[in-house]
């Protein structure tokens, strides 16, 4: 029975891991649900908005560097991240001009903009494509870890190691500021209280003063944000592959659904959910469990649940659990 | 359907469409000019208006409603005579095909409905008239917004004028029972400071009580100076508070008069008021 040294392996493999992820998700559900709320359509598109953010900062990363700038131990992509974000910025209010603002005067069904979405996801996956290519790339640099796994064992004389990379607490750090902010704007500002009165009832916003191009404007520009940002992170922690970005659309929407559609607050603990649940079903238990068993107890398998490439699995069940028992999401959003 | 785009093909799928609080199609293009009509009486008058929705058949038919500072004009008639369409055509949200809107003396007919609230016109809706999701507070800053200047002393006429109000200041709008959300409702078009106040069935889906109570406070309103113009479905009642009073039938003027005099019109009692 080794309690410390089974918390510890739990923490490298599962708790470090899944809050990291939990965050990239976080943020992603977070654009996801915030067009659900204001535009009224669930974005098909996003995954590959957060890929071309992504893409455009490597690209930014890579001029920083050549110049030999560099942000000391962080990653040079968070120097590129503004620049990520106000093209990827652009991007969306040039989608939103040329395709979206044309079903929003005709007042069209919401379904129908989701398969315009659709549409926006193929052209938008082809950009991608063309401008970085298919390849993965690594493009974190500066120091990689906070807590090594040889440092932790020596300071602590325990047998396992814990390692921390800087990357995982960046993004924790940089998801928590990114919520924060967003909280702030949409309940103190005179910007984001009408952007929740549009949400809320259309016409009378209007009725109100409340003028739609606007908050539709400042939606697309914090989407732009929350997704570039979520992709960067993403990127930094794992590598960039423009298909798995499109891949990742998946857990974000279980997240969004599974915390409540329309409500921030449950993005956040949707991310959450889907990140630790997705660890928690495909990591290798073993190690932990002989720590906490006698010894001549210890397991001969892996005691792995599923296997890491069924990850989406998890995700498409917790959706429908959900779905099937509570339709409004852990949170109350939007009745499903 | 008419238009195309606005058919779900039978979708209601939720988790991927949100039709929650969607507007629905008003003009929203350019305003146009105002120009002045020297020849106006009453401080709002909606002038022999022909018109519908969209491009739809015509539901009025050479209306006519007024009202003149620092009354109550109410409009009242059977289902489906227009009321609504009426006060909607005042507010601009129809296609007034011929006709005019003038306020102060002002040809408003070419403005969108927002412009409209910008010149001064308060509108309460039927239905739909808060954003439950917001606190009372919220309800009352979102009907501020288009002031740049201190609200702070408007909201607290508000709450004077509705103390229930003030209570449940911070308690989403949405969790209010009926008539404490018509008070939001109208406390929220107030905000604006608005010089004429519409409100469109304000006593729709209240038990009488609270009916009593809101006619109460409506007349409270008419008395801080602003002209009132209402649509009202309790016709009795709505008679004896009004100044000027609109039967509508089939989107035609059918009779007009002070409240006391339509009352008092036999034909008025026998057809609406039941005798």
């Amino acid at each position: 029975m080794d309690f410390i040294n089974a918390f510890v392996v739990l923490a490298n493999f599962v708790i470090v891991p899944g809050l990291a992820y939990g965050a990239q998700l976080a943020l992603g559900a977070l654009g996801v649900t915030l067009i659900y709320g204001i535009l009224r359509f669930s974005n098909f598109a996003h995954g590959d908005t957060m890929a071309f953010g992504t893409a455009i900062t490597i690209i930014g990363t890579n001029a920083l560097l050549a110049l030999g700038i560099t942000f000391g131990p962080l990653p040079t992509a968070l120097l590129a991240l503004p620049f990520g974000i106000a093209i990827t910025c652009l991007l969306l209010l040039g989608t939103d001009w040329a395709v979206y603002k044309f079903y929003r005067t005709k007042k069209a069904a919401p379904v129908i903009l989701v398969i315009v979405s659709m549409g926006v996801m193929f052209v938008m996956n082809g950009i991608v494509r063309f401008i970085i290519g298919v390849n993965d790339i690594n493009f974190a640099d500066g120091e990689r870890f906070v807590v090594t796994a040889r440092g932790f064992r020596e300071a602590t004389g325990l047998a396992e190691g814990l390692a921390i990379r800087t990357t995982q607490v960046i993004t924790v750090v940089v998801a928590l500021i990114a919520m924060a902010l967003l909280f702030w704007f949409l309940n103190k500002t005179r910007t984001g209280k009408s952007m929740r009165a549009f949400s809320d009832n259309e016409d009378l916003a209007l009725l109100s003063g409340i003028n739609p191009d606007r908050v539709v404007m400042v939606t697309w520009m914090i989407v732009a944000a929350l997704a570039t940002t979520a992709g960067v992170l993403y990127g930094l922690d794992k590598s960039f592959k423009a298909f798995t970005y499109f891949q990742l659309l998946l857990p974000i929407f279980a997240a969004a659904i599974v915390g409540g559609l329309g409500n921030p607050l449950g993005a956040i603990a949707g991310g959450f959910v889907i990140a630790f649940s997705e660890v928690t079903v495909t990591y290798a238990w073993r190690r932990v469990v002989s720590y906490l068993l006698p010894e001549d107890m210890a397991p001969d398998g892996l005691l792995q649940l599923m296997s890491t490439d069924y990850k989406f699995a998890v995700s498409f069940a917790i959706l429908i659990i959900v779905l099937l028992f509570k339709p409004t999401g852990l949170f109350k959003g939007q009745s499903v | 359907m008419s238009n195309p785009y606005q058919d779900g093909r039978g979708n209601k799928d939720r988790s991927i469409t949100n039709p929650a609080g969607q507007g629905s199609e008003m003009p929203r293009s350019k305003s146009g000019k105002v120009t002045a009509a020297g020849d106006s009486t009453a401080f709002l008058i909606g002038e022999a208006m022909t018109g519908g929705y969209g491009k739809g058949p015509d539901i009025l038919h050479a209306c006519t409603i007024a009202v003149e500072r620092g009354e109550i004009a109410v409009i009242v008639g059977p289902n489906g005579a227009g009321k609504s369409t009426a006060m909607k055509a005042v507010f601009g949200m129809l296609n007034v095909r011929s006709g005019r809107v003038l306020l102060d003396g002002e040809d408003i007919t070419a403005l969108t409905p927002q412009d409209r609230v910008v010149k001064g016109m308060g509108f309460v809706p039927q239905t739909s008239n808060i954003f439950t999701s917001m606190t009372v507070e919220e309800n009352l800053e979102m009907g501020a917004f288009i002031r740049r200047d201190d609200f702070r002393d408007t909201m607290a006429q508000v709450y004077d004028l509705f103390p229930i109000l003030k209570e449940k200041r911070n308690q989403a709008a949405g969790e209010l029972s009926g008539g404490q959300r018509q008070q939001v409702a109208v406390g929220r078009a107030l905000m604006t400071k608005p010089k004429v106040l519409m409100l469109d069935e304000p006593t729709a889906g209240v038990s009488p009580i609270v009916m009593d109570e809101l006619f109460d406070r409506i007349i409270e309103v008419a008395r801080t100076g602003i002209p009132i113009l209402m649509v009202e479905q309790n016709a009795r009642q709505a008679l004896e508070i009004a100044d000027k009073a609109y039967v509508l039938v089939q989107g035609r003027n059918a009779h007009t008069g002070t409240g006391k005099e339509l009352l008092a019109d036999p034909e008025v009692r026998r057809s609406f008021l039941g005798g």
